[in-house]
């Protein structure tokens, strides 16, 4: 879709809409929504709707931020512990390797 | 039809070669690798605590080979070398020299290649601990861990409980062309030692990748399924059948009738580092054929029908999975401490008044072989605080009186270290009884101190080193044996020979049980058979095809004879029951029991008496029911039925063994390396020059193109959506 062509008021619709899907535990979409409005929010000149647009990019921004975060250090911390762990790093584990610890 | 002719014969050519080009690629293939066949491979088991044996990466080790022929040879490949790694190819006759020096210093080496060959064969070669079961062996019975105490297992390298960094592949004297075609590759290849960097090079590559790792606790764990997901098993406990066999009926026996028993028992199982291979004459065959041949020699002197007359029992026995920390008779142990063995009419530890164990038996037949003696000894615990029962003495005595008529010597040893045999698990786990000395133990072995067999629980445990030699006299139809005596006096047997001191000690023995039951000295002439005997090591020594097998197999059995190969002992996964249990018991059966007329249907719907119906084959082949108290018995660890047990705490064995896909081993030679250096630069240079290429023709793209488009932007840009 071609934010060009479609008019701010729609365009709040959807970054709205874009941000409160996010919350459903979907940081994926939040990080779509902060990339793909990111020029609606802080390039364009001004217009009546792009105050509220900059507040949900910013919010999903920092979601995705934080979500990274968490995610990256769980990977880290699972990789790297998971045989200290002992039964529950196996049981955490969807593939456990085969042939080593 | 000219045209036409002419370009079907184009496109003939044309499959042509295809096809033949297909076949060139399959027999490229084949050219590269050459398969070596037979080999064993060493594999991994593990414990509660530790893994141990080998295991290869996902894809196999490769490396370079390097014929180990001496000991400069194993220095040069660990410390010298430069194509590392290698796979280093050593003989059997060398492998004490270097297999340390291999398995310390493991940078350089991606695996072993052993080979035994028959024009060098090693004066001694065991892959178990000195200490065979230390960890199982009741702490007040056993110095060989302390210092100063006897080392029974002398030549032992421990490999068999040590966790081996790379694969190590056996091949049996009868593969011996598959080393002479890796020597031919390496002769031609490798020999130029200083300059192997950067060469094409004889190369070897062993798959043995093994599923489990950590220990017992993991390998279990990761093999259970969960509520979720559905997991590959890596691992499985060690266990088979023990055998057991009783000289009268006890099924039927009530409180008030019950006979104590005196327990004769045996091991059935050996081990070997490798996949498939666990001959174990000395270390186990030669006991169960004297336990097997006892058994039935005490059935001839006492019929089963004169029951009534004698107020004792014999309970003979073949515990399975002694070499991994006892797991037979700790199983038994331990069901006899809650009263559940033997399933039907179990005993409590208080009725066994002796427990007598053929232990180790016939490493030192080769070390007597001119001599017509054979000299045992027996064991039995002694401790200060319980001085020896009179029991005991009073066995001992018999036993000598009757030995000493037979050729064989038995010198009593009364210590406080007692080799390893499964009178460690009794002592451990019934130590109330033990201890009081109502349970008295007797360990018969033919080593005074540090083993008489040289190749205990190994590969080379073989007929030859027991100086086994086949007789191959046929059997009357109906299973008659020719005595020991006739055979001596035709000259068939010499009285030096292992057949006819086994016979001995067989008849020394039941002899001495039958004055132990009887209370009065034996004065018949029935004795044991070294035709019998003779038979039965070549069962399980020689060829599984053998008379006394086929006679003992289920009549339902398909006709075609087993492989004539020996039966390898190891005991293998619990999953089902081993062939070497099932022959002994079927064995036990068929020689001691009684053989009824009858058909098929008869057997089977025989009324429960006490006994057991098994339809056999019998020795004319045509089938004989056969009723016998034999019967098996789980020989499972403890440790795995317990259901809150703790597989770290060490009081039961804990051996698992890990699930494999394949193993297999390849030789090829190896490219230096050059053409794939050559293919990586060839391939750098075309990236290279395909991007200045593209960013030439992007920007002088108009020069290029005449009528080159201003933009493709605008056709993207029509695209609503």
């Amino acid at each position: 879709m071609d934010l060009n062509r479609l008019p701010n008021d729609k365009k709040l619709q959807l970054c709205k809409w874009y941000f409160k899907v996010g919350c459903l535990l979907l940081p994926f979409v939040w990080a779509v929504n902060s990339v793909w409005f990111f020029k609606e929010a802080f390039v364009k000149p001004q217009f009546e709707e792009q105050k509220q647009i900059k507040k949900y990019v910013i919010l999903s921004g920092v979601g995705t931020l934080v979500w990274a975060t968490a995610l990256t250090t769980w990977a880290v911390a699972f990789q790297l512990q998971r045989v200290a762990w002992g039964a529950t790093g196996d049981a955490l584990s969807f593939i456990v390797p085969l042939g080593r610890a | 039809m000219g045209t036409k002719n002419f370009l079907y014969s184009v496109y003939l050519c044309f499959f042509i070669t295809i096809s033949f080009k297909v076949i060139r690629c399959e027999r490229l293939r084949e050219q590269i690798y050459s398969s070596i066949e037979g080999g064993a491979a060493c594999f991994r088991r593990l414990n509660g605590t530790h893994q141990a044996g080998c295991s290869s990466s996902l894809n196999g080790e490769v490396g370079v080979v390097q014929m180990v022929y001496n000991i400069s040879d194993a220095q040069w490949l660990v410390h010298n070398s430069t194509a590392g790694p290698y796979m280093a190819v050593v003989s059997t006759a060398l492998y004490y020299d270097v297999i340390e020096l291999l398995l310390q210093e493991p940078a350089n080496i991606a695996g072993i290649l052993l080979y035994d060959n028959a024009t060098m064969s090693p004066e001694f070669f065991s892959q178990e601990s000195k200490c065979p079961n230390e960890y199982s062996s009741d702490p007040h019975l056993s110095q060989c861990v302390k210092p100063g105490g006897i080392v029974w297992n002398e030549k032992g390298t421990g490999l068999l409980r040590r966790d081996i960094p790379y694969p190590i592949f056996f091949l049996p004297k009868t593969r011996i062309d598959d080393v002479s075609k890796i020597e031919d590759c390496y002769n031609r290849y490798n020999l130029d030692r200083d300059n192997q960097k950067g060469r094409p090079l004889c190369s070897l590559q062993l798959n043995s990748f093994m599923y489990a790792a950590v220990n017992s606790v993991v390998c279990m764990r990761r093999s259970a399924s969960s509520v979720f997901l559905s997991s590959n098993k890596v691992c499985d406990p060690l266990g088979d059948y023990n055998v057991y066999y009783s000289l009268f009926p006890r099924a039927k026996e009530t409180e008030a009738t019950k006979k104590p028993v005196t327990l004769v028992t045996a091991r059935i199982d050996s081990a070997s580092l490798f996949d498939g291979i666990a001959p174990g004459a000395a270390s186990s065959v030669v006991g169960m054929v004297a336990h097997i041949v006892t058994a039935a020699t005490l059935s001839k002197m006492i019929p089963v029908t004169d029951s009534k007359l004698y107020d004792q029992n014999v309970l003979w026995t073949l515990f399975n999975g002694e070499a991994f920390d006892y797991i037979g008779s700790q199983r038994i142990a331990y069901d006899l401490s809650r009263g559940a063995w033997p399933p039907v009419a179990p005993l409590s530890p208080s009725d066994i008044r002796l427990h007598v164990e053929l232990g180790q038996l016939g490493g030192s037949l080769s070390l007597f072989k001119s001599s017509a003696s054979w000299p045992l000894y027996a064991f039995a615990p002694y401790s200060s605080t319980n001085a020896t029962a009179s029991k005991i003495l009073e066995f001992l005595g018999e036993m000598s009186t009757y030995s000493s008529l037979n050729n064989i010597t038995v010198s009593p040893k009364f210590t406080s270290n007692i080799p390893p045999s499964s009178l460690h698990s009794f002592r451990r786990i019934l130590r109330n009884v033990t201890d009081s000395g109502s349970l008295l133990e007797i360990l018969l072995v033919d080593h005074e101190e540090n083993f008489s067999n040289l190749y205990y629980e190994s590969a080379l445990d073989d007929y030859e080193h027991i100086g086994y030699v086949y007789h191959n006299i046929s059997i009357s139809n109906e299973g008659v044996f020719i005595s020991t005596d006739e055979l001596l006096a035709n000259g068939t047997m010499k009285e030096t020979e292992a057949q006819v001191k086994i016979a001995n000690l067989a008849t020394t023995l039941a002899h001495t049980l039958y004055q132990q039951i009887a209370g009065k000295p034996y004065t018949g002439t029935v004795k044991a058979s070294a035709h019998l005997v003779d038979e039965m090591l070549y069962c399980f020594l020689r060829s599984q095809a053998c008379r006394l097998l086929l006679a003992a197999d289920y009549a339902s059995s398909p006709d075609e004879p087993p492989a004539e190969r020996p039966l390898p002992l190891y005991v293998g996964v619990a999953a089902w029951a081993s062939p070497p249990a099932v022959y002994a018991g079927h064995l036990l059966a068929l020689l001691t029991g009684g053989h009824l007329r009858g058909n098929k249907s008869d057997c089977d719907n025989r009324a429960d008496t006490g006994f057991s119906y098994y339809w056999l084959r019998g020795w004319n082949h045509s089938g004989v029911c056969i009723e016998t108290t034999m019967n098996f018995s789980q020989a499972v660890s403890p440790a795995f039925i317990k259901s809150d047990y703790d597989l770290t705490s060490g009081e039961f064995s804990t051996w698992t063994e890990s699930v494999w896909q394949a193993i297999w081993a390849r030789v090829f030679v190896r490219a230096s390396g050059a053409g794939a250096r050559l293919a990586a630069v060839a391939g750098v240079l075309a990236t290279a020059a395909a991007a200045v290429v593209t960013f030439w023709l992007q920007r002088d793209a108009a020069l290029v193109f005449v009528d080159a488009p201003p933009s493709v932007a605008g056709i993207i840009r029509t695209v609503n959506c």
